[in-house]
This record gives C-alpha cells, sequence and structure tokens, in this order.
C-alpha cells in the first residue's frame, strides 16, 4: 500500500516538473527586453515550425528575451495570450492574425500601453498594428489563380481542385477569395477538398479523389504546403504523369520544390517562413529602442522550374 | 490505521485538484507576479464561463456512464447556424437562437437514441456526429465564419454583455453569472433531487438502476440533450463574444472537458460525479494554459503541462481509490 509520503510525492512531482519547465523562462527574467511570438497557427505545422525558428534566431542575435504559444485556430485562446502578454509587461508583441476585426481590442489595449505590436503570417491592419510581415493571402490566391488563366492553363468551364488541410482555417478563406475573385467572373469552377491534417490521411484522401476524378480535374491549387507535399506521390497513385494536370500553390517545403524541379508543380509560393518569425522580432526591438516601425515587409516569391533549386536548398537549411 | 489526511482527501475528492490549482497558482505567481494582475484575472474569467458551461454538461453525462465527442463540434456549428439564419434573412436573431438550441437538443437527442436504444458504443456514436456536424458546419459556410453581428440587441446583452469597471482594466462578462448559476443547478440536480440519484446509479450500475424501477434510457437521452444543448450555448456565447462564429470554433474542446472533468474527481467509468470538482478542473486547466504564457514556457513545451495535470490527478486519484477500497 502507498505511504502518505508518496502520496504527497505526487504533489513535490508536479511541483518539480513545473519548475523544470519554467525554469528556463524564470531565468530568463532580466534586464533584457521581452517580446512574445503568439501564432495561431499549430506547433505541429511545418511552417510555423520554421517562422519559429526564426523568431528564436532572432532573439538570439539581438539577446532579447523571446516567449511562444501556438493556438491551433483557437480565437479565444489566442486574445487570452495576447493579454496575458500585455498583462506581464511585455516590451512587444509579434501576433498572427486569427481573423479579422477578432484582436482589435487587444491591439488597442497594448497600444494603450505603449507596447508595439508586430503582425506577421497573416495581417489586419485594421486594428492599428505597428508593422506587418508576410504574404497577402488573398493576393497569393489571386496570384495563383491568374498564373494559371495567364498561362492558358485553365479556360471557361474548367474544374480546379483545391485540397487543403484545414478547411475553414484563415489562410484557406483568404486564399479562396483571392482564387475566387479571378475564377467567378471567367466562369471557371473551383471546390475546396477537406484532404485532412494528419499527413497519412492526406495523402490517401488525395489519392482517393484524383484516382475516380482525374477526368473532371484540369488544374489543382493546393491550398496548403502539406497537400502540395502530396502532389507527386497523389499523381503517381492516380496514373497522371507531370504535368498533365497543371499545379500551383504553397511551395514552403523541400518537397514540394523538388516536385517544381521534377514538373510535377509548374509554380509555388515561398513565402520565408523563417523570416516571418525573424523579422517581427527584429522590428520589435527596433521599436523598443525607439526606432520607428511604421511600414510592412512582404515575404513572397513565386517560383518556377528555372529557378526552383535555390528554394529546394533553402528548404532544406 | 489511514492517515486522516488522506481519508479526507479519499472523501472529499475535490481538495485533490483545490491542492494542485493552489500550488500552481503560487508558482506562476511567483515566477511572473503578473499572474495575478488585474488584467490577466480579467482575462481568466472571460473564457472560463464557454468551457465551463460545456464541462457541467459532461459532468452529469459522464456520470451517467456516457460521454459526448461532439461538444466541440456543437460549439462551433450552433452559433454558426445560427448567424446564417439571421445573415439569410430567414428570421430575427433571438428566433434563429431557439431554433439552434432546439437544434442542439435534437443531436443530442439522437445520440441518446443511437446510444440507448440501438446499442451502440457512445464513443462510436459521437465520434460519427462530431464529423457531422463539423462537416455541416463547414458545408453550410463553406468555411467562412459568418460575418459578426455587432448590433445591440437583448439577446447579446443577456449572455455575453461586458461589465466595465471604470479606471480599471478588470471587467466581468455576464457569462460568468450564467456559468454559477448553471454550475448551482448542476450541483442541486445531481446531489438534492431524486433525478440526480438516477443519474448516478445508471452510471454506477446501470442494470441494478433498471432493476429499481429506473428508465436508464431516458435519463442517459436527457442526458445526452442537456450536453449537446449546453455545448451549442457555450459556442453562442462565444461567438458573441468575440464577434463571429468560425465554423472550426471549438477543435479538441472534447477532450480538454473531459480531461477538466475527470481531474476534478468526476468518474470515467460513471456513477460519481462531482460538479465543484468540475470548476476545479476548469480552472486548474485554464490556470495551466494561461500561467504557461505568462512565465513564458516555449511554445512547443504547451501541451506537457496539461498532460502532467491530468496524469498527476489521475495518479492521485487512483490512490485514493485504493486507499478508500473503491473500485474505479
Amino acid at each position: 500500500m502507498l505511504s502518505k509520503a508518496r502520496f504527497l510525492g505526487v504533489f513535490l512531482l508536479v511541483v518539480g516538473l513545473t519548475a523544470l519547465l519554467v525554469a528556463p523562462a524564470a531565468i530568463g527574467a532580466d534586464d533584457k527586453p521581452t517580446f512574445y511570438w503568439i501564432s495561431h497557427g499549430s506547433s505541429g505545422d511545418p511552417i510555423w515550425i520554421f517562422a519559429l525558428r526564426g523568431a528564436k534566431q532572432a532573439a538570439k542575435d539581438l539577446n532579447v528575451n523571446l516567449k511562444s504559444s501556438f493556438h491551433q485556430n483557437d480565437i479565444s485562446t489566442h486574445q487570452e495570450a495576447f493579454k496575458s502578454a500585455i498583462a506581464a509587461g511585455a516590451d512587444g508583441i509579434a501576433s498572427s492574425s486569427p481573423d479579422q476585426g477578432v484582436l482589435q481590442d487587444e491591439v488597442a489595449m497594448a497600444k494603450e500601453r505603449g507596447i508595439p505590436v508586430v503582425f506577421f503570417n497573416a495581417d489586419d491592419p485594421t486594428t492599428g498594428r505597428d508593422a506587418y510581415v508576410g504574404a497577402d493571402n488573398v493576393e497569393v490566391g489571386k496570384s495563383w489563380a491568374n498564373y494559371l488563366v495567364n498561362n492558358d492553363l485553365v479556360e471557361e468551364g474548367d474544374f480546379v481542385w483545391m485540397p487543403v488541410e484545414v478547411p475553414g482555417a484563415t489562410y484557406q478563406r483568404e486564399e479562396t477569395r483571392g482564387i475566387s475573385s479571378v475564377f467567378d467572373p471567367l466562369g471557371i469552377e473551383y471546390d475546396v477538398f477537406d484532404a485532412k491534417y494528419d499527413p497519412v490521411q492526406s495523402l490517401q484522401n488525395m489519392k482517393n479523389y484524383l484516382s475516380s476524378h482525374k477526368k473532371k480535374v484540369d488544374a489543382i491549387i493546393g491550398l496548403g504546403d502539406m497537400v502540395m507535399g502530396n502532389i507527386k506521390e497523389t499523381f503517381e497513385a492516380a496514373g497522371v504523369e507531370p504535368g498533365d494536370i497543371p499545379v500551383v500553390g504553397w511551395g514552403n517545403s523541400a518537397e514540394t520544390a523538388k516536385e517544381v524541379m521534377d514538373g510535377y508543380v509548374q509554380a509555388a509560393t515561398w513565402q520565408y517562413p523563417q523570416s516571418q518569425g525573424y523579422m517581427p522580432i527584429a522590428l520589435l526591438n527596433m521599436a523598443h529602442q525607439g526606432k520607428p516601425i511604421g511600414y510592412d515587409i512582404v515575404t513572397v516569391a513565386l517560383y518556377e522550374k528555372e529557378n526552383a533549386e535555390s528554394y529546394y536548398e533553402l528548404a532544406q537549411q | 490505521m489511514k492517515n486522516k489526511v488522506i481519508e479526507k482527501l479519499a472523501a472529499h475528492r475535490e481538495l485533490g485538484p483545490l491542492l494542485l490549482l493552489i500550488i500552481l497558482g503560487l508558482v506562476f505567481y511567483s515566477l511572473s507576479p503578473a499572474f495575478l494582475s488585474v488584467l490577466n484575472i480579467t482575462n481568466m474569467i472571460e473564457f472560463i464561463p464557454e468551457i465551463g458551461i460545456i464541462a457541467l454538461g459532461m459532468t452529469l453525462l459522464l456520470t451517467g456512464g456516457e460521454f459526448d465527442l461532439s461538444v466541440g463540434a456543437l460549439f462551433g456549428f450552433t452559433p454558426v447556424l445560427m448567424f446564417i439564419l439571421k445573415n439569410e434573412g430567414f428570421m430575427g436573431i433571438e428566433m434563429a437562437f431557439f431554433v439552434v438550441i432546439a437544434i442542439a437538443a435534437l443531436i443530442g437527442f439522437t445520440n441518446g437514441i443511437l446510444v440507448t436504444k440501438i446499442g451502440i458504443s457512445s464513443f462510436l456514436v459521437t465520434i460519427g456526429m462530431q464529423l457531422v456536424v463539423r462537416g455541416t458546419g463547414l458545408y453550410i459556410s463553406e468555411g467562412f465564419p459568418q460575418s459578426s453581428w455587432q448590433a445591440k440587441t437583448p439577446l447579446k446583452s443577456a449572455l455575453a454583455y461586458s461589465i466595465d469597471f471604470p479606471g480599471s482594466y478588470f471587467k466581468i462578462i455576464v457569462s460568468l453569472f450564467w456559468f454559477i448559476g448553471m454550475a448551482a443547478l448542476a450541483y442541486y440536480v445531481l446531489n438534492k433531487t431524486r433525478f440526480g440519484n438516477w443519474i448516478k446509479a445508471t452510471g454506477g450500475n446501470e442494470k441494478a438502476a433498471r432493476a429499481r424501477g429506473i428508465n436508464t434510457d431516458s435519463v442517459k437521452i436527457i442526458l445526452f440533450m442537456t450536453t449537446a444543448v449546453l455545448a451549442g450555448f457555450a459556442g453562442i456565447i462565444d461567438a458573441f463574444r468575440i464577434g463571429s462564429a468560425y465554423p472550426v470554433s471549438g477543435t479538441g474542446y472534447e477532450l480538454e472537458v473531459i480531461a477538466m472533468t475527470v481531474i476534478g474527481g468526476t468518474s470515467l467509468f460513471g456513477g460519481r460525479g462531482t460538479v465543484i470538482g468540475t470548476i476545479l478542473g476548469v480552472l486548474l486547466l485554464r490556470t495551466i494554459r494561461n500561467g504557461i504564457v505568462v512565465v513564458g514556457v516555449p511554445g512547443l513545451a504547451y501541451n506537457i503541462f496539461v498532460g502532467i495535470a491530468i496524469l498527476s490527478m489521475m495518479g492521485v486519484h487512483a490512490y485514493l481509490e485504493k486507499q478508500s477500497g473503491g473500485g474505479s
């Protein structure tokens, strides 16, 4: 039978593990400025891992404290984290925008306290944030649709298949909004496909779909990085040759860059995720030093087969 | 001879999470005094009612021996449908509210029927329902959030009005009073009414409960309906508070709510439930979620804390179970 001492040990274990986990943060509580980096994305998503790596690198290079959190598209907890950062006396807050308008009060509260705010990855200029680093997802969506149209890869009556990992997520909605602004007037049909977030499931679902609908699909726009990384295997499973169905979409991974090099994907967008982590911290540090930061930094480039290799190397770093 | 402290803890399961809550609160406060600042406390109590209301329903359902994995999907779906009904001009917001609450009750009823009359496990039924509800929300909204409905209405004021205190960051959302009222009602039902006894009897030993003349199927169906309605209601409060309804809202809440409930002392296997424990479980997990942001635990270590809290409380409960000679 367990003893009282062992019972109390459970609590001591909790305290011990708590201390172990928070000790680095506590030790970091010095006179260096402390910046919060709050992402609405998933901690398992490669693009956010790249971005966090960039933020950490900035903290190291600039000798500042960094406190980060991920909120898996949950707006309530994102808002809570933002206000917690304010309550904790942050010297600056870098945040992505989970959606338009939802961080209005939080940004206003931060500004009232003199805390600079930089948005990254997903913007909401209506909040009055100081600066933005990243892509405009609506414009990115437009660029993909325009690429297909301008290169005569789709025309009126064609159908474009648009797989995505998380239907309903901010990036999907904004990209689709941009795509629809090009396709709708031209009578080009499109459909968002729920491929699922799990890598195995997403690949299997895409294989199943394309195998049974390849005659219907005239082009593909991959709305996320995971689905774009599945294109080669999906084509092979469905018996589609590279180039038979034109593909555009995100290209922030080595897999997609290789697919572009091998002709499976015609064009892909690189959004410099590490810069989306690094630059907001650099801007916040400048603001902390009293330097103005009222400008945005766009981190987007569309690449094709000719220049894909450099992105492939970048993605492997 | 058993130690008196252990006996007391075994008799009052809420003391375990309470003790853990106090310890963690002190740890967070010692590392960052901002943890107990007015702004941060206000921040924490904004979201607690919403997740807490779902947890109350789950407490009753778990006590009755079942659980519901569709609550997170209902949390997202109900307000989306309500705003669609309003924005597309089908009806006014108040009528839409009652319609979607009725639909949530119908979904709960369907869960209950499938579990009790068809005999499918609640795990399979509610995971299927989760996909149906989540998918329906995404389909009817095309994945887009329903535009915030900013006009002030009696309904919005009744559910999510913010009581501000001039000159201070402190504010209270009226949803806190809904949560307190519902918690009091759930406590009363579970501990002071015949129906509460039926719930515990149904969850503890269904055959014996039936033999005593309790209609266990009806009890479970009512509990499924209650849980679904509370999840939908909480989602509507959330949508009014943050200003928009998102079809993906509530993703993963089902497991978090079950964790809150079980940490509080409600048995995962039915027959024993504690509303006070659930409130403490809600406070505990929300404190952890908030505290690790304030203190600055690395984002990728976020879930480690939650896991530690769940495992440690499960260890404590299992230990107390052995000490008191009960089964799980």
